[in-house]
C-alpha cells in the first residue's frame, strides 16, 4: 500500500543524510576514534547493540532525536507505533491463532490418523476440509505403503521391492501430474475467486496431486490475487505444518529487519534463545507460535520470574524437555489408583507402558529439572548438585499437559505429582502441590547465581565477549534489587560508562541472524519472501528455531568465525546486493540515483562506505577495493562506459562482506 | 613460519592451475609429490553429540542386571549381533559387523570423561577440550595433537578439518584448521565469471585486515579455497558398495573420504552427529536410537569401505559426553549418566575385542547408584592413538596433567 510512500522518503533520507555530510566536508574515516565516543560513532554503536545495525536514515533520525532519548524510547516499546511492520504481517493468520486453532486449521499427522480413525469429524469449512482430505489421501497412501513394505518380509530385499512395486504407480502419478499441470494452467485464466472454488470442487486425490506440482514461481502465480487466506489453503494441501512453521519464520525475520521496536526484537530473540525449544520436536511444531507470542515477547522487558514461570508453564517447553511425562514414583497415578469415575486418564499412558518396574506406570524425568537450573536460572556453577536435580524433578511432577496433540495447554495434574516434602538448595519445600513449583521457581529467580548468570549472558549479547566483572556485578545488584527487572538491568548497561568505552565499539562479531539481518536493513532491502533469508541462516548453520539442544545459540564469537562460514557471509552479500535472491528485493543503484554522486568508481565506493558502513571503513577495506576499482575485470561490463556508474551491487557487496561489516 | 606455508601453497596451487584437461592421476601425483614427506597417517573424530546410550549400543547381554533395569527397553539376547558372549552390537549395527569380524573394528566399553558433570554442554567442552573439569583451557586436544608434530614447510590447510559450518571446540587453537560444510560451495561467487576478481578482493580484504580475529580465518580460508579448486575432490566418487546414507552424517563422511582421497593432506579430522538424547521413547530394537544408530553406522561402514586402501593408515575414533542411566526412566527412555561405549576402527586397530575393564552392572558396582562406572579415560584410548599412530610422543602437551605413561596404553593398535 504504502510502499511506494516509504521508498520515497527513504531515498530522500539518504539525500538529506548525504548532503549533510557532503556539505560539512566530512570524508569517511579511515583512522579509530581516540577516547570515547564522539556522537556519530554513539549513534551507530546503539543501532548495533540495540538494533539490528542501521537502516538508512536511520543515524541521522537518531541524532535528531538524541541518544540517549532514543535508548529510552527503545526501552518502552509499548509506546513506538509500529503500523509499518503490522501491516506486513498482517497476511499471517496463524500468528493471531490461538493454538487449538492452529491445529484445527493445519492438522498435524496424529490429527489426520484420528480423522481416519473416526475418533475426530472432518471440519464443515469447505477450505479446512479440502486440506483435511487431501492430507487423507496420503496418509492412506503411506498406509498402503507400510502395508505393502510389511507383507515383502525379508528386510534385504525390502528396498527391491519397494522399487518394484512403485514403478506402475510411478507411471500413473507422473500422467496425475502432468494432468495436474494442464489444469493448473487452465486455471490460471479464471479470476482467484473461481480458481479457489474450483480446487474446492476438485476430488482430494486432485487436489493433493494439483497442490504437490505447484512448485516454486508456479505456486506464486497460481496465487496472485487470493487473500490470506486461500493462499494458505493451497499451501496446506501439500503441508499443513510447513504454512504454520514458515509464517514463524517470516514474521521472525520481518519483524528483526522493519520493526521500529528493535530492542523488544533483540531482547525477544535473546530470550527465546535463552529458553531455546526446538521446532523440529513434535508437537513444538505448532506450539512456538503461541510461545514466542504469549511467552517470551510479553515479559522481554519485564521481571525476570514472570518470564521464568511463563516458559514453565508453556506446552512448548513442557514438550521439548519432556515435563510433561514426569511423574512421582509415589503419585497416585504411578502406584495405579484410580480416580473417582468420569476421570479420563492421562492420553499418554493408556498404552500397555504401564508393566515396568514393579507394576508402576512412569517415573521421574529429569530433563528440566536439570536444565531449569543449568541453562535458564544458575548456570552450571551455579551451586546446585544432582540431588537438586532429583528434587527439582520431583517438585514439577505433576506439571503436564492436556492432551498436547490437541493444542491443549498447561494443567497440574495432583495424581502425577509426587508426595512429600523436597529439599531445593538447602530449603525445604512444603507439601502444596502446584505451588511447590512456583516456590522452586521464585527460589530460583531471585539467587545471587542467577543475577550472575543472566546478567553475564546479557554483557555477553549487549557488550563484548569478555565483559568486565565489575560491570556484570553492577548489573547483578540492580537484578537483585531490583526484583529482576529485566529494563532496569538493561538501563544499567546502556548508561554505563564502560557501554561507551571505545573498546565496546565493533568489538563483537556478528552471529548469523545478526550479520543476516543487518545486511537487509542496511541495504534498505524490500522484503516480499523471507524465507530465502530463512534459508541462508540455515546455510550458514543458524536456522532461526532450528537449535536442538537446550543450550541455544552461542553468544560468542568463536562460534561464528569459521572458513565455512566466512565463505557463507561473502556469497551472501554478493548475492544479495546483485538481487539474486528470491523474494528480497536490493537495489543499491539507487543510492546513487538519490545523491548527485558523479558515475565514477571511486566516488561510488565513498557514497557506499557512508551508506552501508555509516562511513567508517578500515583504510586497508577501503584501499583493497579502490585498487580492485582500478581492474577493468571488477566491473568490467559498465566500467569502460564513462557515462554509466561502475557495478555498483558488486561494490555494494564487497562492503557487505568486509571484516567491518561483520562485526557490530 | 605462516609465511613458508603460504608461500609453498601459492606455488603448488599456481602448478596445478589450469591442469584440468590433465588426467585426474597426474594431477594427483603433483600434489602427492609436493608433499612428499608429509606424513600420512591420519585420524578421524567422530562426536556423537547427546549422550549415546552406550549399554544399548554395546549390549551387555550376558548381565542379567542389564534385563532387569531395562525392563521396556532392552535389546533381547535373540536380537543382539553377539560379539564375545558378553557384549553383543545393537542390531541396527549390522553394518559394522563385518569390520568387527575383519578384526579391524575394537570397542572400549566403559570408558569416557571422569568429570562427574551431566550437562552436555560441559561435558562436551570437557572431552574436546581434552580438559575434564577445567574450563579455562581455550584450545582444543585435536589441535594440540599436532603441536609438538615435525613442523614441515608444507603443511597443508587441509591438515586439520571439521566437517560442518562450524568450527567445533576440539579443532580450536594455534594450529590453523578449516571449516567445511559442502565442499562444492566453498569458494567466493560461485562460477559466475566476476567470480575469481571478487574472490582475490576478499582474500586482500581480510589479508590486510587489522582485525585479529577476521584476518587469520580469512587467510586459512582462501588458501583452502585455492588447494581445494585445484585438486577438485568432488571428482572422487565413492567407491563401489559405498553405499552413505541420507542425511548429514552420511554427507560428512563423504566429503572426508573424497578430501582424503584428492590427497589433500588430511592429517586430523572430526565430524559429528546428534539426536542421541532420549529421556522418552528411546525405543528397543526398533525406535528411535535404533534409527539414529542404523545412520551411524551405515555412514561409518560407507566410509570405511569407500576410504580402501588409504584406510591401512587411516584410524577413526567415536566418543559421546556421557552414557546414559543404567535403568530405564518413568518414559521408556533414559536420563544423564556417567561411562560409555567408544569405537576404534582402522587400518592398524587390533580388532574384533572389547577393551577395557567392564565393571559390571549390579547396584553396588554403579557409579553413584545409578549409572555405569568409569573405568577408562577417554585420553587413555584417544592418547594412544595420538602417540601410537600420529606419532606424538609429547603426551603431556596434549592432555596436560593426565597421566599419558604408554605403559597403560590398552595396546588397541597394533
Amino acid at each position: 500500500m504504502s510502499r511506494r510512500v516509504e521508498k520515497a522518503t527513504l531515498a530522500l533520507c539518504f539525500a538529506v543524510a548525504l548532503s549533510v555530510q557532503l556539505a560539512a566536508g566530512k570524508k569517511p574515516k579511515h583512522e579509530p576514534s581516540a577516547a570515547g565516543m564522539e556522537e556519530r560513532k554513539r549513534a551507530l554503536h546503539v543501532l548495533n547493540r540495540l538494533a539490528f545495525g542501521p537502516r538508512p536514515g536511520d543515524l541521522e533520525r537518531i541524532r535528531a532525536v538524541g541518544v540517549d532519548k532514543w535508548i529510552d524510547q527503545q526501552l518502552h516499546p509499548e509506546k513506538i507505533e509500529d503500523h509499518a511492520l503490522e501491516s506486513r504481517l498482517a497476511p499471517f493468520r496463524t500468528l493471531r491463532m490461538e493454538t487449538r486453532e492452529i491445529v484445527q486449521n493445519f492438522p498435524p499427522p496424529q490429527v489426520i490418523k484420528a480423522v481416519a480413525e473416526g475418533k475426530r469429524p472432518l471440519p464443515s469449512d469447505p477450505a479446512q476440509r479440502a486440506v483435511y482430505k487431501a492430507q487423507l489421501e496420503r496418509y492412506e497412501e503411506n498406509q498402503e505403503r507400510k502395508q505393502e513394505a510389511a507383507n515383502t518380509d525379508p528386510p534385504s530385499t525390502q528396498t527391491d521391492s519397494k522399487d518394484k512395486l512403485s514403478d506402475e504407480k510411478l507411471a500413473r502419478r507422473r500422467e496425475d501430474r502432468l494432468y495436474a499441470d494442464l489444469k493448473a494452467e487452465q486455471m490460471l485464466d479464471l479470476p482467484p475467486d473461481q480458481r479457489m472454488k474450483e480446487i474446492l470442487r476438485m476430488s482430494p486425490e486432485d487436489q493433493h496431486v494439483l497442490a504437490t506440482s505447484l512448485k516454486g514461481d508456479k505456486r506464486q502465480e497460481f496465487m496472485e490475487g487470493m487473500d490470506p487466506k486461500q493462499r494458505e489453503t493451497i499451501m496446506a494441501l501439500e503441508h499443513p505444518q510447513q504454512v504454520v512453521a514458515d509464517e514463524l519464520l517470516q514474521s521472525k525475520l520481518l519483524r528483526a529487519i522493519y520493526s521500529e521496536r528493535q530492542l523488544d526484537e533483540v531482547m525477544t530473540d535473546f530470550w527465546f534463545n535463552h529458553f531455546n525449544v526446538f521446532i523440529g520436536k513434535g508437537a513444538d511444531r505448532y506450539l512456538l507460535t503461541s510461545y514466542e507470542r504469549d511467552v517470551i515477547r510479553p515479559h522481554a522487558l519485564g521481571k525476570f520470574e514472570d518470564l521464568l514461570v511463563a516458559t514453565a508453564q508453556s506446552p512448548a517447553m513442557l514438550f521439548y524437555l519432556d515435563n510433561w511425562l514426569s511423574v512421582g514414583p509415589d503419585s497416585d497415578f504411578a502406584n495405579g489408583i484410580r480416580r473417582p469415575s468420569g476421570y479420563a486418564r492421562h492420553p499418554r499412558y493408556r498404552r500397555p507402558a504401564a508393566q515396568q518396574g514393579k507394576g508402576k506406570r512412569g517415573g521421574l524425568n529429569e530433563n528440566y529439572g536439570r536444565e531449569l537450573m543449568e541453562l535458564h536460572t544458575l548456570g552450571v556453577n551455579g551451586g546446585y548438585t544432582q540431588k537438586d536435580v532429583t528434587e527439582v524433578a520431583r517438585v514439577f511432577t505433576g506439571w503436564t499437559l492436556k492432551q498436547p496433540k490437541q493444542g491443549g495447554g498447561f494443567t497440574f495434574e495432583e495424581r502425577m505429582h509426587e508426595p512429600g516434602e523436597k529439599i531445593v538448595l538447602g530449603h525445604r519445600i512444603r507439601p502444596n502441590g502446584e505451588k511447590e513449583g512456583l516456590a522452586v521457581l521464585h527460589l530460583l529467580a531471585h539467587h545471587p547465581s542467577t543475577a550472575k548468570f543472566i546478567c553475564t549472558k546479557l554483557a555477553l549479547r549487549f557488550f563484548s565477549d569478555n565483559p568486565p566483572p565489575a560491570l556484570v556485578d553492577k548489573m547483578a545488584r540492580t537484578f537483585l534489587k531490583k526484583d529482576g527487572d529485566i529494563r532496569e538491568v538493561l538501563a544499567t548497561l546502556f548508561y554505563s560508562p564502560e557501554f561507551w568505552s571505545p573498546d565496546a565499539y565493533r568489538a563483537k562479531v556478528k552471529t548469523p541472524l545478526e550479520f543476516v539481518v543487518s545486511a537487509a536493513r542496511a541495504s534498505g532491502a524490500e522484503i516480499e519472501d523471507a524465507l530465502p533469508l530463512a534459508r541462508q541462516l540455515q546455510a550458514l548453520g543458524m536456522p532461526l528455531y532450528g537449535m536442538q539442544p537446550p543450550t541455544g545459540y552461542s553468544v560468542k564469537s568463536d562460534a561464528w568465525v569459521n572458513s565455512s562460514a566466512l565463505l557463507g557471509r561473502m556469497n551472501f552479500a554478493l548475492s544479495l546486493t546483485a538481487g539474486k535472491m528470491k523474494g528480497v528485493q536490493v537495489d543499491p543503484d539507487r543510492f546513487i540515483a538519490a545523491s548527485n554522486t558523479p558515475p565514477d568508481a571511486q566516488a561510488t565506493l565513498a557514497l557506499l562506505e557512508t551508506v552501508l558502513l555509516a562511513g567508517d571503513v578500515s583504510k586497508q577495506t577501503h584501499d583493497t577495493i579502490a585498487a580492485q576499482l582500478e581492474d577493468p575485470k571488477i566491473s568490467q561490463r559498465k566500467l569502460e562506459d564513462a557515462r554509466r556508474a561502475p557495478n555498483v551491487s558488486l561494490i555494494a557487496g564487497l562492503l557487505l562482506g568486509s571484516p567491518e561489516f561483520q562485526r557490530r | 613460519m605462516s609465511i613458508t606455508r603460504r608461500v609453498f601453497l601459492r606455488n603448488s596451487a599456481l602448478a596445478v592451475v589450469g591442469t584440468s584437461a590433465i588426467p585426474s592421476f597426474l594431477t594427483r601425483a603433483a600434489l602427492g609429490a609436493a608433499e612428499a614427506g608429509t606424513r600420512n597417517q591420519r585420524l578421524v573424530v567422530i562426536f556423537q553429540r547427546g549422550a549415546a546410550d552406550g549399554l544399548n549400543i554395546v549390549v551387555p547381554h550376558g548381565e542379567q542386571a542389564y534385563y532387569a533395569m531395562r525392563p521396556g527397553i532392552n535389546i533381547p539376547r535373540s536380537s543382539v549381533l553377539d560379539l564375545d558372549g558378553l557384549f553383543g552390537l545393537h542390531p541396527a549395527l549390522e553394518s559394522l559387523q563385518p569390520i568387527w569380524k575383519q578384526r579391524q573394528l575394537a570397542i572400549v566399553h566403559a570408558a569416557g570423561s571422569p568429570d562427574p558433570t551431566r550437562s552436555h554442554f560441559d561435558a562436551q567442552d570437557f572431552m574436546e577440550s581434552g580438559t575434564p573439569g577445567l574450563k579455562a583451557t581455550d584450545d582444543g586436544w585435536l589441535n594440540r595433537s599436532l603441536h609438538s608434530l615435525p613442523i614441515e614447510s608444507n603443511q597443508s590447510v587441509f591438515r586439520a578439518i571439521a566437517l560442518g559450518a562450524s568450527l567445533p571446540r576440539i579443532l580450536c587453537g594455534r594450529e590453523p584448521a578449516v571449516a567445511i560444510s559442502s565442499i562444492n560451495d566453498f569458494g567466493v561467487g560461485g562460477r559466475s565469471p566476476d567470480a575469481a576478481p571478487l574472490a582475490n578482493t576478499f582474500e586482500a580484504m581480510y589479508a590486510n585486515s587489522v582485525d585479529s580475529v577476521l584476518h587469520g580465518t580469512g587467510q586459512e580460508t582462501f588458501e583452502a579455497v585455492r588447494m581445494l579448486k585445484s585438486a577438485d575432490p568432488a571428482k572422487y566418487k565413492p567407491a563401489p558398495g559405498a553405499n552413505y546414507p541420507r542425511g548429514r552424517f552420511g554427507d560428512s563422511l563423504k566429503q572426508l573420504a573424497q578430501l582424503m582421497k584428492a590427497n589433500l593432506g588430511v592429517q586430523v579430522a572430526f565430524a559429528d552427529i546428534g539426536g542421541w538424547d532420549h529421556h522418552v521413547n528411546e525405543g528397543n530394537t526398533q525406535g528411535q536410537l535404533a534409527n539414529v544408530l542404523r545412520e551411524f553406522g551405515q555412514s561409518l561402514s560407507a566410509f570405511w569401505t569407500d576410504l580402501g586402501d588409504l584406510g591401512e593408515e587411516t584410524v577413526v575414533v567415536t566418543m559421546s559426553e556421557f552414557g546414559r542411566t543404567a535403568r530405564e526412566n518413568g518414559n521408556r527412555g533414559t536420563d544423564h549418566g556417567h561411562a560409555n561405549a567408544m569405537f576404534v576402527m582402522g587400518g592398524p586397530v587390533k580388532g574384533g575385542k572389547v577393551y577395557g575393564r567392564w565393571p559390571g552392572l549390579e547396584q553396588s558396582q554403579l557409579h553413584e547408584g545409578r549409572d555405569l562406572a568409569l573405568t577408562t579415560d577417554f585420553r587413555r584410548v584417544v592418547g594412544e592413538i595420538v602417540f601410537s599412530h600420529l606419532k606424538n610422543r609429547s603426551l603431556e602437551t596434549v592432555f596436560p596433567s593426565f597421566d599419558s605413561d604408554p605403559g597403560k596404553f590398552l595396546h588397541l593398535l597394533a
